[in-house]
């Protein structure tokens, strides 16, 4: 449990980091959190020659431009828990967090380690994924957008190229007529997902207008739930039939099985945890409306 | 003559050994830094079962540092071997280093030492070895086929050892009974996982030949022996050192190859050698635990009587035999323990350990008592369900009550509280079992109560390992306790703690005996140097027989000082009581010396001691376990809340009602019994190590193997009960196990409660807990 021999470099600022991971390329790697990368190299399933901390740069902001919310790529999983916009427009985000390691491995963790590192059972690759998220990347050749949805590719394989980090990831704010929920099971309160359901929805005169819905812990990345999401348009959100969309989209798949959970649980859960997620949203949505 | 004096036992006296242990003072063996010093890597076996065709260490001459590496060939015939004294019983040898075969992922084939452990590692991965793949023996089945072919060269099969115990007329209790209950039970395989790993420095020093070697080990002694005996070298000349030990469990109570293996290195080197393990290394190479089978079937009258018990017991042991408890170990005491709590005088036990290419299995808290406690418990809920009986009722009915009892097997039981701490606990969960009856209507969420009653065999006796005729032969603890010319009290015991808070229990006993605060009181341990040839910490002894050998000796030196006072106050030493620092004559409080004036007198002034005395102020005494040891007793029960839908479980509620005779420190006694309960929580829903079909291992980190963790926990109650054993001098009773023993059983009841079914089998996680709730999901 000794990592094999790296070199260690501070980067200074963004620049500086772009030009040492574009050096490197395949051999170098951002360390943000280190909280699954140290790991790795202490059993020595991550060799990097080379790692370019980008702790001092200047990326753990969190801010609301027009009708989007940037975090930047530093911003560590607990201090969501104490941001208002969060809070109060995010709350399956907010719920998320909540699931993620414990307190001291979420005030090390970072966004662009969690999105980039794309564990098949992580919270906030689902989180991006359910809100329509765009992770901003640059590498020493410029800036690129890529689309939650087509960056994560399976089990720690992402969009992501040699040479390139993440920065920021943009988050639409949700339009003021919607409302979310995340559930989640695993084994202990802070382990990676069993599974997980995020679901999101907009509603309008007491009936759901649009639902995007994504779960871990089915395939090797966070899958959408469409037909649950197709299920739920139009319902009432007093009514909604959540247990019929979580039937709807179990289905429809064919789960992973490992020792932790059977494809049939997996399965199981999906169905369940989308019903609940999907309720508590609605129920979300219902008290809203009251206020 | 002081019963009317506060005692320092009984007292709730902090922790000692904690302001070390808490603040990062301790010493542990990877603080152990000597000059010119090797570090060690290994090589480990990547296959469960192969030829060794070729070792390849040619990669290491390109290394920019020098490296030195050893390997099978050139440790050929140093071993770790262990063997019952039975005639069925098949040898294991352990190689230090593997010679022609591989039995397990995890052994030691190379050693591989460098200036630097970071380039011992990386220096290791450059070792090749061409394996030739062999037939894996990877279940419980494939052991037992006689057509698989056998993992040691001249054995018959797979199976260590096969035998019976029995007592009383189990075809009479067949044919008088009204119900025969038959049941298949099995506990999943676990490890240990004390929060340190192991780790071995050795150092021979030329100019004195002696040998040291410091392990993190719970039986210094006992590794002592045997370096000795394996490499041939005087006992007089090696010494052991136990550092301060971050957790055991049993896991550190073996000898290992790596324990040998290091001192010969050192000597074979001429340079101290440092092998500090990792955790991967741990979980797949110390010891493993669990892993049991049992199928028992119970002859019960109409009323519910338990008339007599048949068992059959495999335990998958893994590749080699263990020291000094034997690949018997866990089967034999299965067969023994599995009686219980109950009074019936018919039963037969067969048992048998089976060799696997798995990683050795060897002592964890509780030792085969969690298992049989499991397979016992559950049966009795079994037997309950079957006859339309309450859990408690069916316990109550067959309960022991009248003691001493001798149980089928000849055993014979000090007295106990079995029925006392069942009615204890029945009135304690009145208001759950009622919440549990109301939920059955529920098809959402369930909630369930459970309980198991048990017994622990503990401080066991040197009759006791005759018996079971294990490389261990004796059981008994010895203590020196020594006087200072300024009153200060050394106390050197055969134990060795590493956790269990033995500095500050054994510092209570001398305290009262010799009229001290525990505070002048310094107990050693774990150095062959300092202390007495002892077995060790293990098998809930320290507290009885360790406590109770303190006490003898401070006896014989209370003795002393009573004589020397009686001497100069001019009186009868019979009148001197020793307290508060001082020895008085009873009744008269003005009439005293004060102990350290004794303690100079005896050790300096000589001239005032009495006519004829011998100066000095020390004694020593070794105290053997009783025959059949002391039988603490306890009750554990858990209330579970079971999400049927997602097969989610939450302990709401864990409580434990436990008799450990005489509560020497009940801060100690509380911390032992939680600590435990953690484990045994941790047995019964999450800790599992899995082998793959080929018996790779799949859970090397804590990533997959699950640990129980502070959110899993409910508050741990803990209610007492006190009756004190005469079977040893203080009246306690062994108690550092029991905790781990309940929790598998209690929980399983609960679930079972819960859902209304029978649950045959460990860990009950999500998976499995949805598994068994499908009846109920499903509207059936
Ligand atoms: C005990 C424990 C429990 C955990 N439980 C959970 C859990 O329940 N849910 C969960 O989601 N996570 C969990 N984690 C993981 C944790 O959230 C990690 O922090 C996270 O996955 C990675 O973030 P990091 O900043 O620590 O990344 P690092 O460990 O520093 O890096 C991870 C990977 O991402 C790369 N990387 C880092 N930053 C960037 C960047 N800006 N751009 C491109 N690549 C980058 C690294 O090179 C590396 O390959 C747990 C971790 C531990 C140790």
């Amino acid at each position: 449990m000794r990592p094999t021999p790296f070199e260690y470099h501070r980067a200074e600022s963004l620049d500086h980091a772009l030009a040492l991971l574009a050096e490197f390329g395949e051999e170098g790697r951002p360390l943000g959190g280190g909280q699954s990368l140290v790991p790795m190299m202490n059993l020595r399933l991550a060799r990097p020659a080379h790692l370019v901390d980008i702790n001092g740069l200047p990326l753990d902001f969190i801010e609301v431009e027009g009708d989007v919310l940037r975090v930047g790529a530093l911003v560590r999983h607990e201090r969501y828990l104490k941001e208002k916009v969060i809070g109060e427009r995010f709350a399956a985000f907010h719920d998320a967090v909540q699931w993620i390691g414990h307190p001291t491995i979420r005030s090390r963790g970072t966004i662009g380690g969690s999105i980039a590192h794309a564990d098949p059972s992580a919270e906030l690759p689902a989180v991006a994924m359910l809100y329509g998220a765009t992770i901003i990347a640059r590498s020493a050749n410029g800036e690129r957008r890529i689309a939650a949805d087509d960056f994560f590719l399976g089990a720690y394989m992402t969009a992501l190229e040699a040479g390139e980090m993440v920065v920021a990831v943009e988050f639409p704010l949700p339009p003021a007529h919607s409302a979310g929920a995340f559930m989640e099971i695993s084994e202990r309160r802070s382990d990676f997902a069993t599974v997980s359901v995020g679901a999101q929805i907009t509603f309008s005169g007491g009936s759901i207008t649009g639902a995007r819905i994504v779960a871990t812990g089915v395939e090797l990345q966070p899958i959408r739930a469409i037909p649950a999401e197709e299920a739920l348009s139009g319902k009432p959100l007093s009514a909604c039939e959540a247990r019929a969309a979580g039937r709807a989209f179990a289905e429809g798949i064919d789960p992973i099985s490992d020792n932790v959970a059977s494809s049939e649980y997996r399965r199981s859960l999906a169905a369940e945890l989308t019903s609940r997620a999907v309720e508590k949203a609605c129920q979300r949505a219902l008290e809203a409306g009251q206020e | 003559m002081q019963a009317d004096r506060p005692r320092h036992v009984g007292a709730r006296v902090q922790r000692v050994e904690d302001t070390r242990l808490l603040s990062g003072t301790a010493r542990y063996i990877d603080d152990i830094r000597l000059p010119n010093m090797l570090h060690l890597s290994f090589v480990r076996a990547q296959y469960a079962h192969a030829k060794i065709l070729e070792i390849d260490t040619d990669g290491l001459a390109d290394l920019a540092y020098p490296t030195i590496v050893f390997t099978g060939k050139d440790t050929a015939g140093i071993a770790v071997t262990a063997h019952q004294d039975f005639p069925e019983m098949q040898f294991s040898e352990q190689p230090v280093l593997a010679e022609d075969k591989v039995r397990f992922v995890g052994e030691p084939v190379a050693a591989v030492l460098a200036d630097d452990p970071y380039d011992a590692e990386d220096a290791a991965e450059l070792v090749f070895i061409d394996y030739d793949p062999l037939t894996v023996v990877g279940t419980m089945a494939q052991a037992r086929d006689p057509e698989m072919p056998a993992i040691f060269d001249n054995w018959k099969g797979n199976i260590f050892i096969e035998r019976q115990m029995k007592g009383g007329d189990l075809d009479a209790a067949k044919a008088e009974a009204a119900h025969v209950i038959r049941r298949t039970f099995y506990n999943q395989r676990q490890t240990g996982v004390p929060m340190e790993c192991r780790g071995v420095v050795a150092e021979y020093d030329q100019a004195s030949r002696v040998l040291t070697v410091w392990t993190s080990t719970q039986i210094p002694h006992l590794v002592r022996t045997y370096i000795c005996e394996e490499l041939g070298l005087p006992e007089s000349r090696v010494r052991v050192v136990a550092p301060d030990v971050g957790g055991g469990f049993g896991v550190k109570g073996q000898v290992f190859v790596e324990e040998v293996l290091v001192p010969w290195l050192a000597m074979k080197t001429g340079r101290p050698v440092k092998w500090i393990e990792d955790r991967r290394e741990h979980m797949m190479a110390s010891i493993h635990a669990r892993d049991h089978e049992h199928t028992l079937e119970a002859y019960v009258s109409a009323e519910g009587r338990l008339l007599g018990l048949k068992a059959d017991i495999s335990v998958d042991v893994g590749a080699y035999s263990t020291y000094p408890f034997t690949a018997a170990g866990d089967p034999g005491m299965a067969a023994k323990v599995m009686p219980g709590p109950y009074d019936f005088q018919a039963y037969e036990a067969t048992f048998r350990a089976l060799a696997t290419n798995k990683c050795p299995l060897g002592t964890y808290r509780g030792v085969a008592r969690p298992s049989a406690v499991f397979s016992l418990e559950r049966l009795m809920d079994e037997i309950a369900a079957e006859l339309g009986m309450d859990p408690f009722e069916i316990r109550l009915k067959n309960v022991i009550r009248d003691f001493p009892y001798k149980n089928v097997l000849g055993f014979t039981y000090d007295p106990g509280s079995y029925a006392e701490s069942l009615e204890k606990a029945r009135d304690l969960l009145a208001a759950d079992i009622a919440e549990a009856a109301r939920s059955k209507a529920s098809s959402d969420t369930r909630i369930g109560v459970g309980c198991a009653l048990f017994i622990e065999q503990g401080a066991h006796g040197t009759p006791d390992f005759t018996r079971r005729r294990v490389p261990i032969e004796t059981g008994y603890i010895a203590a020196r306790v020594e006087m200072e010319p300024d009153g200060e009290v050394i106390v050197d015991v055969g134990l060795q703690n590493h956790g269990q808070g033995h500095e500050t229990v054994m510092a209570q006993v001398a305290a009262d005996v010799l009229g001290v605060d525990p505070s002048n009181v310094y107990v050693r341990q774990g150095d062959t140097l300092t202390t007495p040839y002892s077995v060790g910490t293990w098998g809930s002894r320290g507290g009885p027989l360790g406590g109770g050998a303190v006490h003898e000796a401070s006896k014989i030196l209370a003795e002393k000082l009573r004589a020397i006072a009686g001497h100069l106050l001019q009186t009868d030493k019979e009148k001197i009581v020793l307290y508060g620092g001082k020895a008085q004559v009873d009744g008269a409080e003005d009439r005293f010396i004060e102990i350290r004036k004794l303690c100079r007198i005896a050790l300096r002034n000589v001239d005032q001691l009495p006519e004829g005395m011998i100066p000095g102020l020390e004694a020593a005494y070794s105290l053997d376990g009783s025959a059949d040891g002391t039988y603490a007793n306890a009750l554990h029960a858990a209330v579970v809340e079971i999400d049927i839908k997602t097969g989610k479980m939450k302990l709401r509620r864990f409580l434990a009602v436990e008799d450990c005779g005489t509560i020497l420190n009940p801060l100690i006694v509380d911390g032992q019994v939680r600590g435990g309960i953690v484990q045994g929580i941790g047995s019964a829903m999450l800790e599992h190590f899995i082998y793959d079909e080929e018996c790779q291992p799949l859970s090397t980190s804590f990533a997959d193997y699950l640990m129980p963790l502070a959110t899993e926990i409910p508050n741990i109650e803990v209610h007492h009960i006190e009756t004190p054993t005469p079977r040893t001098p203080l009246g306690a009773k062994g108690l550092g196990e029991g905790g781990a023993i309940g929790p598998a059983a209690a929980i399983a009841n609960a679930v079972a409660d819960a859902l209304g079914i029978s649950v045959l089998k460990t860990p009950l996680n999500g998976n499995e807990i949805w598994r068994l709730a499908t009846a109920i999901r499903e509207g059936e």
